[in-house]
């Protein structure tokens, strides 16, 4: 049933605008950490090698490049998404009481397959921030009422927890992925146009 | 967070059609601050995609208020003339018709039988359902195009996602097989070499004929996009076809004593061309079809997954990754004048200035486009159905095309799979194009009539299809409309889509009005890999390196 192909497990990660997003995969992917970008500007989507269970994968992550600021993600950013890492900011209020609206959204958008099932992972970031507005306790009851979401606290900054935070995510896009893929096989052999394809010169054409 | 948007940009892009998005990516990647603003709370304006249920209750409305302030020097949004027109939508099957599958699996059963009794549906168990009912639950697994597109796959368009590095953002299908309507039948049409071989319907002669023939106009360099193929090398065609210059495509394919049957393929399927397509044309059609065969599948054409409502979206999303601020359903009001020239942008009660506008011909002001008349329009069909119009293991993409009959234009028709990701298991999307004649009911008429069932007695297992669900609209033709000779001249109109099946015309147009705006800078050029920018305070000098021409972080 496992196949040799190459996995690739595509997360998005939502949240409102400066609860870190962009911070949280560039520490974790570059382990770096910048005051500079306020507001995303060239963040597009990083990728990193994880290995699960003796299984090398890769996660590609995608950043919302901005878009959600003013409401606009369209559809195409939430196509084939293996799981979807929700972002509040611990010293916010605001991010915290969003994540409803970014959960259903999510779910709209993506329609997956099996919405009681897919994976969330909750993220509260800011962790060595204070004064802290939403307590551990209240996060972690939030999330039991989702289908016991697990809920990491992290500071992108200092880099505390991010590490086991994106490993657990990638954990979840992995039996997301086995679930559905090899059942349904969902879409096999899409092309993926890139810089490096040989063109095969005029192959099957008529040259003769 | 601050719901205000900043208040001066480079420039300010109103709508989010194709032509439009790939202006605001290519501002965005050199650099200029680009506000990109719609009305609409979806992307792509007549280039969107729609599911099953906003597509059926759609009204084509351009969502914009009529503001009260009425001053000389507002220019307000919003004119009626390119709106989408004539849109009807119809079931074709009984209200109560029950389907019972196989699968208990919601997710993946089959269609087994049919049901006709509502009575003994209920009493059925969990497994059947309503025929209609199935199809609305599954609305959000329609992706169904307004204008859906194939892609040469050695086009201009083609050749411009993977040179910029756009292509990350959309996966794509091979189109998997070509079909034409030819003696009342559906044929299969040969488009290669082991295709011509393989080809049990053509005869040995007419191989030789047809083999002659295709490497003839194979003969030459490495041309790709139509443009290129039909300007830059007139030279050529004119030394190997001087004398047929002035005949039309099928006097000479006559005259290289093509049968009527390769007639047929090489005029109306390959070339796509009618009875009066000029020779020049039809030659430079059959090498753009030519020329992208053997680069991916067995046929020429890519076909984006989940719908060509996608490809607007990528070029979005190339123009955030690069500092474009996008905004959709937004109260956007007019433009505001200052002698002749516009400054800024009314969203609401906002003003937002900028140097240039871009705008959506669609959601141009009135004293904008009041010189320009649509006089074409294309005729649009899209039909659910329950199976192939040729059933076979794995075919989930198909083109057909249907060639003119009684001095009527051909139809293009492109049938989808649940593996394009633009349908749900069971069911197949067709979507029919024309030039209009009349309306498009009766544009496609005879189309409809030939290859689907439209009237349900039962449901079809084999035989022509049954059509589930039909609707017809059509669609202003403003290609070839001069958009750009008004008197505002930091003010630039895009048109919507053309009846071409690719968008090399699309992206030429894009790039002239970029080039208008931005004389003499590059056009999209390469966007670095995502690992290639490396963001922290040290590595801010090796960002500067590697991406020269990209914006500074602010």
């Amino acid at each position: 049933m496992a196949s040799r192909k190459k996995i690739l497990l595509k997360v998005v990660i939502l949240g409102e605008s400066s609860v870190g997003k962009t911070s949280l995969m560039n520490q974790y992917v570059n382990r770096k950490f910048s005051n500079q970008y306020k507001a995303t500007i060239g963040a597009d989507f990083l990728t990193k090698e994880v290995t699960i269970d003796d299984r090398t994968v890769t996660m590609q992550i995608w950043d919302t490049a901005g878009q959600e600021r003013f409401q606009s993600l369209g559809v195409a950013f939430y196509r084939g998404a293996d799981c979807c890492v929700l972002v509040f900011d611990v010293t916010a209020p605001s991010t915290f009481k969003s994540l409803d609206s970014w959960r259903d959204e999510f779910l709209i958008q993506a329609s997956p397959r099996d919405p009681e099932n897919f994976p969330f992972v909750l993220l509260g970031n800011k962790d060595d921030l204070e004064p802290r507005a939403i307590s551990a306790k209240r996060a972690q009851q939030w999330c039991q009422n989702k289908n016991n979401m697990p809920y990491f606290e992290t500071s992108a900054k200092s880099g505390s927890n991010v590490e086991q935070a994106f490993l657990a995510i990638a954990k979840n896009a992995l039996a997301q992925q086995n679930s559905t893929v090899d059942l349904y096989n969902e879409f096999p052999d899409q092309i993926k146009l890139t810089n490096t394809q040989k063109p095969s010169g005029s192959g099957d054409s008529c040259s003769c | 967070m601050d719901n205000e948007l900043p208040s001066e940009f480079d420039l300010i892009v109103v709508g989010t059609g194709l032509t439009e998005s790939i202006i605001s990516a290519a501002a965005s990647r050199i650099g200029k601050s680009v506000l990109h603003i719609d009305s609409n709370d979806y992307y792509g304006e007549q280039w969107a995609s729609f599911n099953f249920k906003s597509l059926h209750n759609c009204t084509f409305s351009n969502n914009i208020k009529k503001h009260t302030e009425n001053s000389s020097d507002l220019l307000n949004f919003n004119n009626d003339s390119f709106n989408i027109r004539n849109f009807s939508a119809e079931w074709h099957v009984p209200e109560k018709i029950g389907i019972y599958c196989k699968n208990d699996d919601s997710k993946n059963r089959q269609i087994e039988s049919v049901i006709n009794d509502s009575l003994k549906l209920e009493e059925n168990n969990e497994n059947s359902v309503f025929l209609r009912e199935e199809i609305l639950n599954n609305s959000r697994k329609f992706n169904i195009d307004l204008m859906p597109k194939l892609h040469f796959a050695r086009g201009d368009f083609i050749e411009l996602l993977i040179s910029s590095n756009i292509a990350r953002y959309a996966e794509y299908k091979s189109v998997s097989r070509i079909l034409t309507w030819l003696n009342n039948q559906i044929e299969a049409v040969p488009c290669s070499r082991s295709d011509v071989f393989a080809n049990n319907k053509v005869s040995v002669i007419e191989k030789r004929i047809l083999m002659k023939l295709l490497s003839l106009v194979d003969k030459n360099d490495n041309t790709t996009g139509k443009y290129t193929i039909l300007w830059g090398n007139l030279q050529w065609y004119n030394s190997y076809f001087l004398d047929s210059k002035d005949k039309t495509f099928l006097e000479f394919l006559k005259s290289k004593k093509l049968t009527t049957n390769l007639i047929h393929f090489v005029l109306y399927a390959i070339s796509q061309g009618t009875d009066s397509t000029s020779c020049i044309d039809g030659m430079a059609n059959t090498k753009r079809f030519l020329n992208s065969l053997g680069r991916f599948g067995k046929t020429p054409f890519l076909f984006s997954m989940y719908g060509s409502g996608e490809t607007t979206q990528a070029f979005c999303r190339l123009s955030a990754v690069f500092g474009g601020i996008f905004a959709l359903n937004q109260p956007i009001a007019g433009l505001k004048l200052d002698n002749n020239r516009v400054t800024s942008l009314l969203n609401g009660s906002q003003e937002i200035k900028a140097e240039h506008f871009v705008l959506n011909i669609e959601k141009a002001p009135v004293e904008l486009v009041n010189n320009l008349k649509v006089t074409d329009y294309i005729s649009r069909a899209v039909l659910i159905t329950n199976r192939s119009i040729m059933p076979s293991e794995q075919e989930h993409l198909t083109l057909l095309i249907y060639p003119p009959e009684d001095k009527g234009n051909s139809v293009t028709l492109i049938e989808m799979g649940h593996l394009t990701g633009t349908c749900p298991q069971n069911f197949y999307l067709v979507h029919l194009i024309t030039k209009q004649q009349s309306n498009p009911k009766d544009d496609f008429k005879h189309v409809v009539a030939n290859l689907f069932e439209s009237n349900y007695t039962h449901l079809q297992v084999d035989g022509k299809p049954n059509m589930l669900w039909a609707c017809y609209f059509s669609i202003p033709n403003t290609s070839d409309l001069k958009l750009n000779d008004n008197d505002h001249l930091n003010v630039h109109l895009c048109d919507g889509p053309d009846l071409d099946l690719d968008y090399d015309y699309t992206v030429k147009k894009a790039k002239d009005i970029f080039q208008r705006i931005y004389p003499d800078i590059e056009f999209l050029p390469r966007a670095p890999d995502p690992d290639e920018i490396i963001f922290g305070e040290e590595e801010q000098s090796k960002l500067n390196d590697v991406c020269i021409s990209e914006t500074p972080p602010k």
